[in-house]
């Protein structure tokens, strides 16, 4: 044994002597002789055709889509393309999934359960709680991602979506962020938790971790029917009816912008304090155009982003559900545990120009966006003990028309103060919890997991507080 | 209802001025310090200000000591007094003198204050303009092991990013044989070796100029009032008061000097190159990555078109299109091929 820590310590000594002789710049020698010696072995092997004329192509293509002129306009013509395609297609399959999931299976559900006679709890716990969340998720969630994500998919495996990062980097350097956070961030749109996922793309650190914490900020598409529903009731009608769908969308649009200046604003902020420390460094690789392999991404595209979403999403929305129906109906000194909620909230959402009804819905609604409205609806008639709307405690529900669904949410107290407010702060808010698990896996960190869900709340309340207060004394006057 | 919103605005305004209040706090120095931290912190201070002082071959008066370290000269008598018994210094005929044991304290501060620099250079991404003073707020807390493990995790680095070379655990230091910029002869060659990092205006002065540790330098005209060189490509013309905080060493004969040596920021689209290497301000990951990408000594590159924005540029290298920044095409040094 004695003679064995000899010998390791003359290596270690030799070893030591020696670093002082090889100098600083071993690391780059030592790449230098690895290349050296790839392009000696590759130069044997390998026998190249003729690839001018595909070179040439892409430098071309490359100018016109980088180019000065027609870059921009480009840009925003192809991403227009898609979301209108995403918004508009989903409708039809939305549709039919909720006439199916809601309108046909629920009830027979119903009738199977009062048939075998359920008990009460039991079955309000499991088809009103669970399913319904459950349904309402899928019908909402599903359409958009499997429209939106192939197309995205499409365009990325084309190789036109590094062209973008590659228009749009100095806008986000300024802010201390990477190119390619202009595709995380529209991925966003789509949904959040995928576009947290896809911030891979990016190697950097620092720039990864801004981009998987300001993700949010881009309005997901659980939020935008919630979006159009406001905007629609409480904005559109304040203009002549002809221009009530143009006012609403252009209303919404402007919430989307101002999403994508707080992405900017909190990227500035945290490269500049939280994460001033983190290792940055920027590679963008503009790799050659080919033609995208169609089926290939429409099936990664569907398994790997879609399914695994909506996947996390129904773990998630499935307890919402039960959360709901058991706030409304287990009654604690006569009133129910959601009445108490409202009481207690009240005050606060009233502060910041809400209510306790948004508030409550906003926290047993954490799961998913997509059933904030419904659970909003139903937390309204109940604390109010409206009679004849609505299908009963604990049971979301949406109504046909926005006329309706405005006139209950102004019995409830809602001015167009409480419309704006709520557009505002369902832009500013806390990520779903399905984003946050996400983020949390990603991250592997509990810390920014934390800074995820706080830095937009507090924007979102600080927003609305300053809204609400300075409406006020404007409307004093 | 509702509350006053004028009332509600102004406990806004005072909950976020509170908040800024509390930040600044935590932020400075001494809060939530002991006195005896307090004083750790002053008695290093004035150790290693009197080691620079003996270093570079003055003596300390009481009166520089005290303007130096901006303290009182009471406060200073009394630091000394502590410091003399325990036999850290000497004080004698006005002069102050560090002794044998104080001198080894010295270095130690001085080898956690250049490791962590190095440390700040090669594993954070914070900015090189505050590692000085990141790096004095950690040499006062670092404990001997943390400081060994440092130097392990670090690859037992001998020279801090300014150029300085960092004292060996047990307390021995190089000896460089630098000169300063300033006093370099015309149409001599050198590289630049060492940067001095205060006064902090003067190295502001210097980086913003975007000049680097490691790069190649020809004087070109020195007397009293400028100084111009050349480096990279680029002429620069320094005051002598700012040439002096760079230092160089001049070239030996295996080193040539790259005559027409310039950066890969000057290539214009449609140019071609050879890069020669990356300059040494490139660091840690960032260098890692573009070593990894194919940018060594030999390869070719092509300046092929600029971003709508006029950053980033694109370069062809290795057959692969790679976009890069201002900043990173400034540390990648190549010579254009006609």
């Amino acid at each position: 044994m004695g003679k064995v820590e000899e010998k390791t310590g003359q290596i270690i000594d030799l070893a030591s002597k020696l670093r002082w002789q090889v100098g600083d710049d071993f690391h780059d020698k030592l790449t230098e002789s690895i290349y050296a010696d790839a392009a000696v072995i590759s130069s044997r092997v390998e026998s190249t055709r003729d690839r001018k004329a595909n070179y040439t192509f892409d430098r071309a293509l490359d100018r016109i889509l980088t180019s000065r002129t027609f870059g921009f306009p480009i840009m925003i013509l192809i991403l227009s393309v898609i979301l209108w395609i995403t918004i508009q297609g989903a409708n039809y399959p939305s549709g039919m999934l909720s006439v199916l999931l809601l309108e046909t299976i629920y009830p027979f559900l119903k009738q199977v359960s009062a048939s075998v006679g359920l008990i009460w709890w039991i079955d309000g716990f499991l088809l009103d709680g669970v399913y319904l969340a459950l349904a309402w998720v899928i019908a909402v969630m599903l359409p958009p991602m499997a429209i939106f994500f192939p197309l995205f998919t499409l365009l990325e495996d084309f190789g036109y979506l590094p062209r973008v990062a590659f228009n749009l980097d100095t806008l986000f350097k300024r802010s201390g962020a990477h190119g390619k956070q202009a595709l995380t961030m529209t991925m966003g749109w789509g949904c959040n938790a995928a576009g947290v996922v896809s911030t891979r793309i990016i190697d950097s650190p620092r720039e990864r971790l801004i981009a998987i914490i300001t993700n949010n900020f881009s309005l997901c598409n659980g939020r935008w029917p919630t979006q159009i529903l406001i905007a629609t009731i409480f904005i559109g009608a304040l203009v002549p009816n002809g221009f009530t769908g143009l006012t609403a969308s252009a209303s919404v649009i402007g919430i989307a912008i101002l999403g994508v200046f707080f992405t900017f604003l909190s990227s500035w902020l945290l490269s500049k304090t939280l994460l001033k420390g983190e290792v940055s460094s920027f590679t963008l690789e503009l790799p050659p155009y080919r033609p995208p392999r169609f089926w290939k991404t429409i099936y990664t595209s569907i398994i790997d982003r879609t399914l695994i979403v909506l996947w996390r999403a129904m773990v998630f929305a499935a307890p919402a559900g039960a959360v709901i129906w058991l706030v409304s109906n287990v009654d604690i000194g006569g009133d129910s545990i959601a009445d108490h909620a409202i009481f207690y909230l009240n005050d606060f959402g009233l502060l910041v120009g809400l209510n306790g009804v948004i508030l409550l819905a906003y926290i047993v609604a954490i799961p998913a966006n997509e059933i904030v409205i419904p659970t909003i609806l139903m937390l309204t008639v109940a604390n109010l003990n409206m009679i004849g709307v609505g299908a009963g405690e604990g049971v979301m529900f949406e109504l046909d028309s926005s006329m309706e669904t405005g006139a209950i949410l102004k019995a409830g107290g809602w001015t167009l103060l409480t419309g704006i407010n709520l557009m505002l702060f369902s832009l500013l808010h806390n990520p779903c919890s399905t984003t946050l698990y996400t983020i949390f896996m990603e991250t592997k960190s509990a810390r920014w997991t934390a800074v995820s869900a706080v830095l937009p709340l507090i924007f979102g309340f600080v927003v609305t507080f300053l809204v609400a207060q300075i409406w006020r004394i404007i409307a004093g006057i | 209802m509702a509350p006053d919103p004028i009332i509600s605005l102004v406990y806004f305004v005072v909950i976020v001025l509170a908040i800024i209040l509390i930040w600044r706090l935590q932020k400075s120095t001494r809060f939530l310090q002991t006195s005896q931290q307090i004083r750790k912190t002053l008695v290093e201070d004035i150790l290693k200000q009197l080691y620079h002082v003996e270093y570079s071959g003055r003596s300390a008066s009481l009166n520089a000591m005290a303007g130096a370290l901006k303290l009182s000269i009471k406060k200073l008598l009394r630091l000394i007094e502590f410091m003399t018994d325990r036999n850290l210094m000497r004080f004698d005929q006005n002069t102050l003198q560090l002794t044998d044991s104080g001198r080894d304290y010295a270095l130690k501060i001085i080898r956690v204050h250049r490791l962590y620099e190095k440390y700040l250079s090669e594993k954070t991404g914070f900015d090189k303009s505050e590692w000085h003073d990141r790096a004095e707020l950690k040499e006062h807390t670092l404990t001997a092991d943390q400081t060994d493990e440092l130097y392990q995790v670090l690859g037992n680095p001998r020279f801090d990013p300014h150029g300085d070379p960092i004292p060996t655990a047990s307390g021995e230091i190089l000896q460089p044989k630098w000169q300063p910029l300033s006093s370099l002869k015309e149409n001599i060659t050198a590289r630049i070796v060492h940067i001095e990092d205060e006064p902090d205006v003067i190295y502001r002065q210097i980086i913003d100029k975007k000049l680097h540790i490691g790069s190649q330098v020809k004087m070109v005209a020195a007397d009293e009032n400028h100084i111009r060189f050349y480096s990279e490509g680029n002429e620069y013309e320094f005051s002598p008061i700012v040439a002096s905080n760079v230092s160089v060493e001049e070239l030996t004969e295996k080193e040539s000097f790259e005559e027409n040596m310039v950066r890969l920021s000057a290539l214009a689209p449609g140019e071609r190159a050879r890069v020669l290497g990356i300059s040494s301000e490139c660091r840690g990951m960032n260098r890692r990555r573009l070593l990894d990408l194919g940018f060594t000594n030999g390869s070719e590159i092509e300046a092929e078109f600029d971003s709508p924005m006029k950053e980033p540029k694109a370069y062809t290298i290795r057959n692969t299109l790679i976009a890069l920044r201002g900043d990173q095409a400034d540390l990648i040094l190549i010579k254009k091929v006609l």
